[in-house]
Formats: C-alpha cells, sequence, structure tokens
C-alpha cells in the first residue's frame, strides 16, 4: 500500500491495484462503498480545539516541523498550501494557526472509523488516513438498496463516538457541515470518484452499468497519476476520463506502457478491483494455574499484568490492538469470576489494556481465593501498522508517551496559571535583518 | 521572539548612545559601543529605517540598540 499511497497523494487518494485475476477470497467484494472523510487529521484537532475552526489553521508535518501537511480552507483562501514552509505561510497569512500533529490520536480516531464501518460488513479496507473501502456484497439482504448500506454506514458511524470537526458526528447524515461524503459503486475506483464528488455529509451511488458515463465526465486528476503522466496527458490535450476512454486502449498502452493500461482501464470503468478485508484473529488466551490459591489482590494484579505480557506477544496478535479483554478466574470450592473491558481507543499497550482491569479487581475482586486465571483478548482492531501513517514504529510510540506527560504536564500549568503559557519557538524568516522577524511563537498544546 | 523594547537613550554630540534607561529600571551608562549598522528595508510597503549600535552597559549587560530613523524612537533588543 505504500507506493500506492505515494503515488495516490499527488493526484487523488485512489491508489487500488486492479485485480482481475485475484484468488478466491471469501473477505472480498466487488461493490464497494468508499468513506473519506477530507483533511481527516485536521478536523481531529477541530475537535480538539474548537477555536480552530473559525480561524485558518494548519498542520505541520510530522518529519520536518518547518513544512505544512494539511491545510483548512480558511488557510487555502488566505494562498496557504500544503508543502510551504512555515516562514511562507506565515507570510500570505499572519492570523494562521499552526498546529503540531498528533498522530497517534488521528490513528486512534481512526480505528475507531474502521470498527464503526466493520460493523456493517466484514469486508473493510483502509485506504489512506480518514479514508477506507467497505466491501458490500450481499449487503442487499439486510439493508436493502444501496442506499440503505449507505445509510447503515452513517448510522454507524454516528454511534462509534468518533469526533471530527466542530461535531461530534451525531450530525453526520444529510448535514452540510458534516466532513464525511461516501461514494457507492462497483469496484473500488468507481466508489472512491464517487465519494470524492459526494456533497460534505452526502452520498454519490453509481449503479451497476452506469460506471462509464459516470466516470466519463470526472477530471483526470481522480486517477492514480503521478505529477509526469498527469502533464503528458493534458499536453494531448485530454482532460477528462471520458476522452482517454475515447482512445484505443493500445494506443494508450503504447505511450504509456503498463501504467497507461492501468489508466485506460479504470477511465473506462471496465477494471473492477475488489474490496479485500482482512480476517480478524481467533481469540488469544494466556493463563496461570497457582500452585496454591491466591486471594492478595497485588500478586493478582501482578500475575495479571505478566499474563497480559504474555498475550501480547503472541503472534496471532501481531498487526492487531486489543479492543476487548476478558479475565477469568477460576476460584476455590468451584466458583468463578469474570470481568470484560471494552477499550474505547483499541491498544497494544499494556498498563493501557490493564488500567481497567485493575478498577475491577479494586472494586468487585473474586470472592475467594483464585485457582487459575487466564486473560483472553476477544476482539481487535486494526493495528497501527494497517493504518498506514506514523504510529507504526517503537520511536512513535515513545513520541506518543512524552505526548502524554507533555499534556498532563501542560493541563496542570493551566490549572495553576489559569492559561496555558506553554508556546512553541518556531523558525519563521531565520535570514531577516531584523531580528524580531527570525523566530515566531505559537501556542503550545501538546 | 526577541520582542522590541522602547528605551530611552541620551546621546553625545556625535549621536553615539551614552545612557539608556528601559521601560522599568534605572538608566544604565554605556560602557563600550562595538559595531554600528544600519539596516534599511521594505521600501515597497512600510519602510524600515534603523541605525543599531551593539553596546555593552554597565554591568556588562550586552544589547542592541536601534533607533528608529523615522519616527525617532529608541529600542532595545537582545543580540
Amino acid at each position: 500500500m505504500g507506493t500506492g499511497l505515494a503515488i495516490g497523494a499527488i493526484f487523488g487518494i485512489y491508489s487500488g491495484p486492479i485485480e482481475t485475476a485475484m484468488p478466491r477470497n471469501h473477505l472480498a467484494s466487488t461493490t464497494a462503498a468508499c468513506c473519506w472523510i477530507p483533511l481527516f487529521a485536521l478536523r481531529c484537532e477541530e475537535a480538539r480545539r474548537p477555536e480552530l475552526t473559525s480561524q485558518p489553521s494548519a498542520l505541520l508535518a510530522s518529519d520536518t516541523a518547518r513544512r505544512l501537511w494539511q491545510v483548512s480552507p480558511l488557510a487555502r483562501r488566505a494562498g496557504v498550501k500544503p508543502g510551504m514552509t512555515v516562514s511562507q505561510a506565515i507570510g500570505l497569512c499572519h492570523s494562521l494557526r499552526l498546529c503540531e500533529p498528533d498522530p497517534v490520536h488521528y490513528d486512534e480516531q481512526f480505528a475507531r472509523l474502521l470498527a464503526a464501518l466493520s460493523e456493517v460488513s466484514p469486508v473493510v479496507e483502509p485506504a489512506e488516513l480518514g479514508g477506507a473501502y467497505v466491501g458490500t456484497d450481499g449487503l442487499g439482504g439486510l439493508y436493502g438498496e444501496p442506499e440503505g448500506i449507505v445509510e447503515e454506514m452513517q448510522l454507524r458511524i454516528v454511534d462509534c463516538g468518533l469526533r471530527i470537526g466542530n461535531t461530534g458526528v451525531e450530525s453526520t447524515i444529510r448535514n452540510p457541515q458534516s466532513a464525511i461524503r461516501v461514494g457507492w459503486g462497483l469496484g473500488k475506483f468507481v466508489a472512491w470518484v464517487a465519494a470524492s464528488r459526494a456533497q460534505p455529509g452526502g452520498a454519490v451511488i453509481v449503479r451497476p452499468g452506469d460506471e462509464a458515463q459516470f466516470l466519463s465526465a470526472q477530471p483526470l486528476a481522480v486517477l492514480p497519476l503521478d505529477s509526469d503522466t498527469h502533464r503528458r496527458l493534458r499536453q494531448l490535450g485530454l482532460k477528462t476520463l471520458g476522452q482517454l476512454a475515447a482512445l484505443p486502449e493500445e494506443a494508450v498502452v503504447s505511450q504509456f506502457g503498463g501504467a497507461g493500461r492501468r489508466l485506460w482501464r479504470l477511465a473506462a470503468g471496465v477494471a473492477v478491483e475488489r474490496v479485500v478485508g482482512r480476517e480478524t484473529p481467533e481469540p488469544i488466551v494466556a493463563a496461570i494455574t497457582f500452585f496454591s490459591p491466591v486471594a492478595e489482590r497485588e500478586l493478582l494484579a501482578r500475575a495479571l499484568d505478566q499474563l497480559l505480557e504474555r498475550a501480547l506477544k503472541h503472534p496471532r496478535r501481531i498487526g492487531w490492538r486489543v479492543q476487548v479483554v476478558r479475565v477469568r478466574a477460576e476460584l476455590e470450592h468451584g466458583a468463578s469470576w469474570l470481568v470484560e473491558a471494552i477499550l474505547k481507543d483499541p491498544s497494544a499497550d499494556r498498563d493501557r489494556i490493564a488500567a481497567p482491569l485493575r478498577t475491577r479487581l479494586e472494586q468487585a475482586p473474586p470472592t475467594g481465593a483464585v485457582e487459575r486465571l487466564a486473560v483472553e483478548f476477544t476482539a481487535f482492531a486494526p493495528g497501527a501498522a494497517d493504518l498506514q501513517l506514523f504510529a507504526r514504529d517503537a520511536s512513535a510510540a515513545a513520541r506518543a508517551d512524552r505526548r502524554r506527560a507533555l499534556r498532563t504536564a501542560a493541563r496542570e500549568i493551566k490549572l495553576r496559571l489559569k492559561r496555558s503559557l506553554l508556546y512553541h519557538v518556531i523558525e519563521v524568516q531565520p535570514w531577516s535583518r531584523l531580528p524580531e522577524r527570525r523566530y515566531a511563537l505559537i501556542d503550545y498544546e501538546p | 521572539m526577541n520582542r522590541l523594547r522602547i528605551a530611552e537613550v541620551e546621546v553625545d554630540a556625535n549621536g553615539m548612545p551614552l545612557i539608556v534607561k528601559r521601560e522599568s529600571g534605572n538608566g544604565k551608562r554605556v560602557e563600550a559601543v562595538g559595531e554600528m549598522w544600519r539596516i534599511d528595508d521594505e521600501w515597497w510597503r512600510d519602510p524600515i529605517a534603523r541605525r543599531c549600535y551593539e553596546v555593552v552597559l554597565d554591568g556588562g549587560g550586552r544589547v542592541v540598540l536601534y533607533e528608529d530613523l523615522i519616527s525617532g524612537e529608541w529600542f532595545v533588543q537582545k543580540p
């Protein structure tokens, strides 16, 4: 997916391969719904800091803090664009609010979206942060026409507690302010183009057989093109998919090679690439039998930590975050004890999983000494690696920990001093001959 | 960052700073004047014209003083 995303980042987000001769997979679907939330990360920030919605704002890229990653529509109106340096952006828009990125938070929010979609269909394929495909084959029996399926998806998203933009998704359906756009069609490409053409909060449905007609008027930019191919196509006088599809397929292939065939087939609506889901792992169990029954809570808590550690190391868990965890205890005299915790934010971190279990252990401990203790992971959410952006490595996890600690410290300062008073120093015009122009302070909200 | 702070500056007959008095606190004598330079910029919008002096104050503090040649005001900045 990495390469595809890199291409997709240039024009549109679509990056799926054409897989006409794909082996049968029971977690695959030819009809697809695409759920797309443009500027997902920025909207997550707006949900946390509502004041951003009324101001021009931008997110800094996570690799280098001096280039912009996502830019709000208000900032765009002032001429600010993604990829600009901070100094260029500030020069164009003095009131621009800059935000440090919080990739772990965005991944958590995106995981919620995916979890909500997987309640509609078992076939869910993440595309990019804020975008996912849902396989809808066979859902007609449950929800009826595609409109019904789309509505069900929107309802599930409403229930999942995801917060984006300045409102909760409670206002998603038919709300023009909502950010969620949905497209439905045959194959991922048609669904993606439909979603990209949907009004905010709305849906576009392309009925089977209407693909070619729907696609013909769409601009070339919806294709997964690199800038060079896009320029060459424009030099040939081509502006729409219809114009590209009107050329003989072999002529396009002779100009652009294998990639040309792919583009032509996508443009003509003859390529139907399936949504491919992932199987959720079977429950993972780790258990310990005590030599002599244990009643002390501290010992039980320690055993719980060890079991969680073991379960997290299980090979089946790799690539997945734990959503539901259960602890079972067999007590003396044949009694038993069971607690279950559903994690609002699925996690692969032992302490985060253990926290609700420890609370239950304190509040409602087993009624007798424990002979056997078992931890069971019963539901999972796609892991950070699947969510393709940042939180895939240990350093990102470490950054997240630091950020959490900073957030706590910042909250304390705010409580004591009534306002944050924390700022981040950024270079604006380091070359300037006027010292006061070289650096700027932006609000620091870890 | 490096916010400008307005200052009162007494100058000698040649226009060189002698005593610097900031917004708060007593005036400090200028012990030595280091580099001097002039900045003229942004003539196409709000023109900027400054004459700057890097000085060492009584007590050892090093600051940059500049005279805004348009308004006649003096400011003090960190070097």
